[in-house]
C-alpha cells in the first residue's frame, strides 16, 4: 500500500497542467526581459539576444547584464522560495509556515549588520555571504531549539522557536542599527526584497546553491506525505520522521537563505503558492513540489514585471507589489478556497 | 476648568524643571562677553518675533546653526546633531570643548540633559515646507519635542539659499552680541564674495556646460531636484547650469528616481555626486558594480565632484565648497554630454 493513492484521471491532468505552467512561465520570463522601466523596442532586444554579446549600446546593456540575469534570477528565487515555503508547510505541518517565520530573514539580516559594524566589509557582493550564513545559522538555531526535549522538534515547537529566534534576532539588529547609521544605510538595501540591482555575479554566486536545492527538494514529496498523516503513522509506516525532518529543514535552509542573501526578504510567495498548488493538485506533495517550483517564478515575475512598469522611469520593489497584491490574495484564500490544512 | 488645570501642571512642571538646574553656575559659557542687555526680539524664519527680556547667553543649538553661531564668536552651551559629532559635516572641524553634546541622531535630543543646561534660546532652522524646527519635526521622537518648552526658538528659514541661511545666522549673531565686522569674523564673508566672483567667471567662461546632482544606490539613482536644494538653487543663481529633473518624486519631491535601467535619461557634462557618500574612488567602483552607470557619459569620462548637499550654514563653508567646485568647472568639457 502507498501513502497516498491518486486516482489516474487525477495524474492524467495534472502531467499537461505542468507543462502548460512551464509554457506559461516561458512566456512571463519573456515580458520580463522585454518589458521594463526602459522603453526599448521589441526588434532592439532581439537583436541584443540573437547577439549575445553586448555592442555597447544602452539598450543592449539593459538587455542583457540588467534584465536577463534579473530574469532568471527571479526565476530561481522564485522557484526556491514557493518549493521551501511548501517544504516547510508539510514537514511543520503549518498552514502558515514559511521561511521568514522559521527566521531566515532575520538571520541575514543580523549578519549583514556584524559585517558591516565588526568586520567593515562593504558591498552587496560581499554581504550575499554573510547573508546566507546568517539565513542558515538562524535555521539551524530553531532547529536546535525546538529539538531539545524528548519528543524533539513538533511542529508546534518549531514555529514558537521560530518566532523567538525571530524576535531576539529581529531585536539585535534593531540594537545595532540605532547606534550605527553607517549599517542602518547599508541594511535598508535588504529591507524590502528586490530583484533590483542584483547582476550577474549575484546570480552565478548563488544559482549552484538553488539549483540543488531544487533538485534534491523533489525527493521529499513521498516523505512529506507521511508526514502529514500524522508522526505516529509516519512511523508506523516505516519513516524515519527525525531524519525527514532534518533532511528537510537542510534543503529549506539552503532554498531560502540563498534567496534571501540575493533578494532580501520576498513575502508572500512562499506562503500563498504552496496553497495554490494545493487546491490545484490535492494534498499529495509529490506533485504539491514541481507545482509550487513553476507558480511560484510566475507570480514572482509577473509582480516584478508589474513594479517595473507603473512608475517609470522609477520601480518599485517587487517585495512592495507583492505585499499590495498578495494579502488580498491570501485573503481570498482563506475566505473563500478550501484552504487544506497542511 | 480641564484647561486651568493643565495650566498648572505646566507651571508646577516649569518649577521644578527650573530647580533642577539650580545647581549650576550661572552661564559662562557662552563666548561673547558684550552681549546688550536688552530686551532682545528676533524674527524667526517662521515670521515671528521672538522675545526676551534679557539677551539670551545660554544657547543650545542644532549642527550646523551651532557652527554658524561659532563662525561669529558666540559658544552654544548645547548642541544637537543629526549624526556623530566627528562626522557631521559642519562641526567634524570644530573645538567643541565645554559643550555639552545633547543628540548624535536624527529626532533624537536628551531633553533632560538640555533643561539642566537651563538654556535661554535654542536655535534650530525653520523648514517651511514641514512648517517646524529642526529636531522638532514631523517623526521625532516625541519626548525631543519638549526641547521647544525649555526656551524660545529661533533660527534662520531653510529652503531657497545658503546665502540667505548664512545672511539669517549673521543677523541673529549681532542681535546676541556678537561684533559681526570684526575682521576675524569678517573675513570669511570677504572669502566667499572672492571665491563666488571666481565661480560665476569660470562658469561664464563655459556657457555650454551642464550639470546634474546625483545620488546613487544599489537599487537606484536619485536625481536631486534643485527646487529642494537651496545651494544647488545658489548655484543657479551663480550662473551654473544646473538641470531640473522633469519628474520629481511627488511624494518627497527632494528626488526624481530612476531605475538603473533609465540611469542614462540624463546626459549632463558634469556630475554634482551627492558629498555625503562621494569618496575620490567612487567613480570607479559605481562603475565597476552598475553595468549602466558609465552610461551617462560624464560618469564615463570621470567627471564627477562631491556636491555639499543640504548641510551649509556658513559664508566659510560655502567658500570652501565652491572653491572645489571652480576647480572642477575649470577642468570640465562642455561638450561630454551633449
Amino acid at each position: 500500500m502507498t501513502v497516498t493513492t491518486i486516482a489516474p484521471r487525477r495524474a492524467a491532468a495534472l502531467v499537461p497542467g505542468l507543462a502548460v505552467l512551464g509554457a506559461v512561465l516561458a512566456v512571463v520570463a519573456f515580458l520580463s526581459v522585454t518589458q521594463g522601466s526602459r522603453d526599448i523596442g521589441l526588434s532592439e532586444v532581439l537583436r541584443a539576444l540573437g547577439g549575445l554579446g553586448d555592442d555597447g549600446s544602452t539598450n543592449s546593456t539593459v538587455t542583457l547584464e540588467l534584465r536577463v540575469p534579473r530574469t532568471l534570477l527571479g526565476i530561481l528565487v522564485g522557484a526556491a522560495l514557493g518549493v521551501a515555503g511548501a517544504v516547510l508547510q508539510g514537514v511543520t505541518r503549518n498552514p502558515l509556515a514559511d521561511a521568514g517565520i522559521m527566521g531566515v530573514n532575520s538571520g541575514a539580516a543580523v549578519f549583514v549588520v556584524f559585517a558591516i559594524t565588526v568586520l567593515g566589509v562593504r558591498g552587496a557582493g560581499v554581504y550575499v555571504w554573510f547573508a546566507f550564513a546568517g539565513a542558515i545559522a538562524a535555521l539551524v538555531l530553531v532547529y536546535a531549539v525546538a529539538s531539545l526535549g524528548r519528543e524533539g522538534a513538533t511542529p508546534i515547537k518549531l514555529a514558537l522557536a521560530g518566532a523567538a529566534v525571530t524576535a531576539g534576532l529581529g531585536s539585535m539588529t534593531t540594537g545595532i542599527v540605532m547606534t550605527n547609521v553607517d549599517a542602518l544605510n547599508e541594511l535598508r538595501f535588504w529591507q524590502v526584497g528586490s530583484l533590483a540591482g542584483r547582476y550577474a555575479p549575484i546570480l552565478t554566486g548563488v544559482a549552484p546553491f538553488l539549483i540543488a536545492g531544487l533538485v534534491a527538494s523533489l525527493a521529499f514529496g513521498r516523505s512529506l506525505n507521511g508526514l502529514a498523516l500524522g508522526e505516529d503513522v509516519a512511523r508506523g509506516l516505516g519513516q524515519r520522521v527525525g531524519l525527514t525532518r532534518a533532511a528537510a529543514f537542510g534543503v529549506v535552509a539552503v532554498l531560502a537563505g540563498a534567496s534571501t542573501a540575493a533578494c532580501g526578504p520576498i513575502v508572500f510567495v512562499g506562503l500563498v503558492v504552496p496553497h495554490v498548488a494545493r487546491f490545484l493538485c490535492g494534498p499529495d506533495y509529490r506533485w504539491i513540489l514541481p507545482y509550487s517550483m513553476l507558480l511560484a517564478p510566475i507570480v514572482l515575475l509577473v509582480a516584478d514585471v508589474v513594479g517595473r512598469l507603473v512608475v517609470t522611469p522609477d520601480e518599485l520593489q517587487v517585495g512592495v507589489v507583492l505585499g499590495l497584491l498578495g494579502a488580498p490574495v491570501f485573503v481570498g484564500i482563506v475566505r473563500f478556497g478550501r484552504m487544506s490544512e497542511a | 476648568m480641564r484647561a486651568w488645570r493643565t495650566a498648572v501642571a505646566v507651571s508646577v512642571l516649569s518649577v521644578a524643571l527650573a530647580g533642577c538646574g539650580s545647581g549650576d553656575t550661572p552661564g559662562t559659557s557662552s563666548g561673547q562677553s558684550a552681549a546688550p542687555a536688552g530686551p532682545w526680539t528676533f524674527t524667526d524664519g517662521s515670521g515671528q518675533v521672538v522675545k526676551a527680556d534679557k539677551t539670551p547667553t545660554r544657547i543650545i543649538a542644532h549642527a550646523g546653526e551651532a557652527a554658524a553661531l561659532m563662525s561669529f564668536g558666540i559658544k552654544p552651551v548645547g548642541i544637537y546633531a543629526d549624526e556623530s559629532v566627528k562626522t557631521d559635516p559642519n562641526l567634524k572641524n570644530l573645538d567643541l570643548t565645554g559643550i555639552e553634546i545633547l543628540g548624535e541622531e536624527w529626532g533624537k535630543i536628551d531633553v533632560e540633559k538640555a533643561a539642566s543646561l537651563r538654556p535661554d534660546l535654542i536655535v534650530a532652522d525653520w523648514w517651511p515646507a514641514e512648517k517646524a524646527h529642526s529636531g522638532l519635526e514631523e517623526g521625532v521622537d516625541e519626548k525631543s519635542k519638549k526641547l521647544a518648552e525649555l526656551a524660545p526658538v529661533a533660527g534662520a528659514t531653510q529652503g531657497k539659499s545658503i546665502l540667505e541661511l548664512a545672511n539669517g545666522y549673521e543677523t541673529l549673531a549681532k542681535s546676541l552680541g556678537a561684533k559681526v565686522d570684526d575682521p576675524k569674523f569678517a573675513a570669511n564673508k570677504t572669502r566667499f564674495d572672492a571665491s563666488v566672483a571666481t565661480f560665476k567667471q569660470a562658469v561664464a567662461a563655459k556657457p555650454g556646460l551642464t550639470v546634474l546632482a546625483m545620488s546613487p544606490a544599489d537599487d537606484k539613482i536619485y536625481v536631486a531636484n534643485p527646487e529642494y536644494a537651496p545651494e544647488l538653487l545658489d548655484l543657479q543663481s551663480f550662473g551654473l547650469k544646473v538641470m531640473n529633473p522633469d519628474s520629481p518624486d511627488k511624494a518627497f519631491p527632494y528626488w526624481e528616481n530612476l531605475s538603473w535601467e533609465n540611469s542614462d535619461k540624463y546626459q549632463p557634462d558634469l556630475i554634482l555626486w551627492d558629498g555625503r557618500a562621494f569618496k575620490p574612488d567612487s567613480n570607479a567602483e559605481w562603475g565597476k558594480k552598475q553595468p549602466t552607470w558609465f552610461k551617462i557619459k560624464a560618469a564615463k569620462e570621470n567627471a564627477v565632484v562631491a556636491w555639499p548637499a543640504y548641510w551649509m550654514h556658513t559664508y566659510g563653508d560655502f567658500a570652501t565648497e565652491l572653491d572645489k567646485l571652480t576647480t572642477a568647472v575649470k577642468s570640465a568639457n562642455e561638450n561630454i554630454g551633449s
